[in-house]
């Protein structure tokens, strides 16, 4: 799971730099955000597929299990990779927006290590709605009153049935990011010629000489293992409803 | 003289236009007030039902269920089930303009409704007569066909939430 490599092994990626078939480029994205990545979009999925076939005991689950990835990308804003850090990629309006008008001119394409200025908020919106999403969930009340998130019991059930509204309504927030979120690699594709999703996957992305970016750098698993223990912990201490 | 009379005439047909106009006005109020009424005392008692069944479905999943809280949710709930029909009258639907979830259906398809809304009534009577055996797993299954009686009549004739 983590990016731990040998260093002989990252001098090497480094100085091949562009110019390798295999893993050619240097590396954006640590393991731990791949993996965050593609946790999310499964459980988002296997959370709105059990809740459309009432599965209500996995869709709640699943739900917790959400909870432990976005608790686990947070922390990791703050101790992972350089790229995953917030102070790396959240920036000011000025920035955002003189980027936003270099992209809408057409402007030569520009490799951005780590997320570009609009993508970074895009990110924390993502997070921002999941984990209020998901903070409503733990409240929600069905409208039989037989159904109820693992924290339901300590709220009445008027309360769980505002918690369940609100619930649905940042589910559709959701849903309108992902779209937008969808739009914007679509239009770096189409537009830019610019492959988004290949980086996600692999953590490598070819970027222009001139940035000479050296790539993220071999690190130590401890910060990885603390933070997925904590955060497992706290999936598993939701999913007993904060009782343990 | 004539004008005079004429300008009568006139105030009285006012007067009478006036007098039907406010009855008219105060008639279709009153009804609007009373369809809102109904639809408010419907909402009131499904949420008591809604209160009972959490309370009893939280003791149900604790570990330590406390049986007389059961049993006091399950007796409220019997108590109101029967009274279910009760609440739709014709015109406290969807086209008396007040916010309601309840739909066309339950006027439309009255025969479906009706044998619903008595598989609910009698689930919970059956509920109510097993907590009071104090058998928690026969509780448990009963609660659950009990449930499923709530979920076919709201998946007919309740608009889903949004």
């Amino acid at each position: 799971m983590t990016d731990e490599r040998a260093p002989d092994e990252s001098a090497t990626d480094e100085s091949a730099t562009g110019r390798r078939g295999r893993g050619s480029g240097v590396k954006v994205w640590d393991a731990p955000t791949r993996w965050v990545h593609i946790l999310i979009i499964v459980l988002i999925g296997l959370a709105w597929w059990t809740e459309s076939h009432d599965e209500m005991d996995w869709h709640i689950r699943i739900g917790c299990a959400l909870l432990g990835v976005v608790v686990f990308r947070l922390a990791w804003g703050v101790v992972g990779g350089v790229t995953a850090r917030f102070t790396s990629f959240v920036r000011g309006p000025r920035t955002v927006l003189a980027y936003a008008t270099k992209l809408v001119r057409g402007g030569a394409s520009e490799d951005v290590f780590g997320h570009n200025p609009m993508g970074g908020w895009s990110v924390l919106a993502l997070l921002g709605v999941m984990a209020a999403d998901i903070g409503f969930g733990l409240f929600c009340v069905d409208v039989d009153g037989l159904e109820s998130g693992p924290l339901a019991d300590r709220v009445s059930f008027q309360a769980g049935r505002a918690a369940a509204h609100w619930h649905t309504v940042l589910f559709k927030a959701l849903l309108a990011l992902i779209a937008l979120h969808l739009c914007a690699i679509a239009f770096y594709a189409i537009v830019r010629r610019e492959n988004l999703i290949g980086p996600m996957l692999t953590g490598r992305k070819r970027l222009a000489a001139t940035v000479g970016q050296p790539g993220l750098q071999s690190r130590s698993p401890i910060p990885f293992w603390a933070t997925a223990a904590i955060a497992a912990g706290i999936a598993l201490w939701a999913a007993y409803g904060f009782r343990i | 003289m004539a004008g005079r009379l004429g300008g009568m005439k006139r105030g009285w047909r006012t007067a009478i236009f006036v007098a039907t106009a406010s009855a008219v006005v105060v008639v279709a109020s009153a009804a609007a007030a009373d369809v809102v009424s109904v639809i408010q005392a419907r909402q009131t008692h499904y949420k008591e039902i809604g209160k009972a069944a959490k309370a009893m479905s939280e003791q149900l999943k604790s570990p330590t269920p406390a049986l007389p809280v059961i049993q006091a949710a399950v007796k409220q709930i019997d108590a109101l089930a029967p009274q279910v029909p009760s609440w739709f009258p014709p015109g406290s639907g969807p086209e008396a303009g007040v916010k309601t979830q309840a739909k066309a259906e339950i006027w439309a398809k009255p025969d479906e409704f009706k044998r619903d809304s008595a598989a609910f009534a009698e689930a919970a009577h059956k509920l109510d007569l097993i907590a009071a055996g104090g058998d928690l797993s026969a509780i448990r299954a009963q609660a659950q066909v009990m449930g499923q009686t709530c979920k076919t009549c709201h998946e007919a004739f309740r608009q889903r939430d949004d």
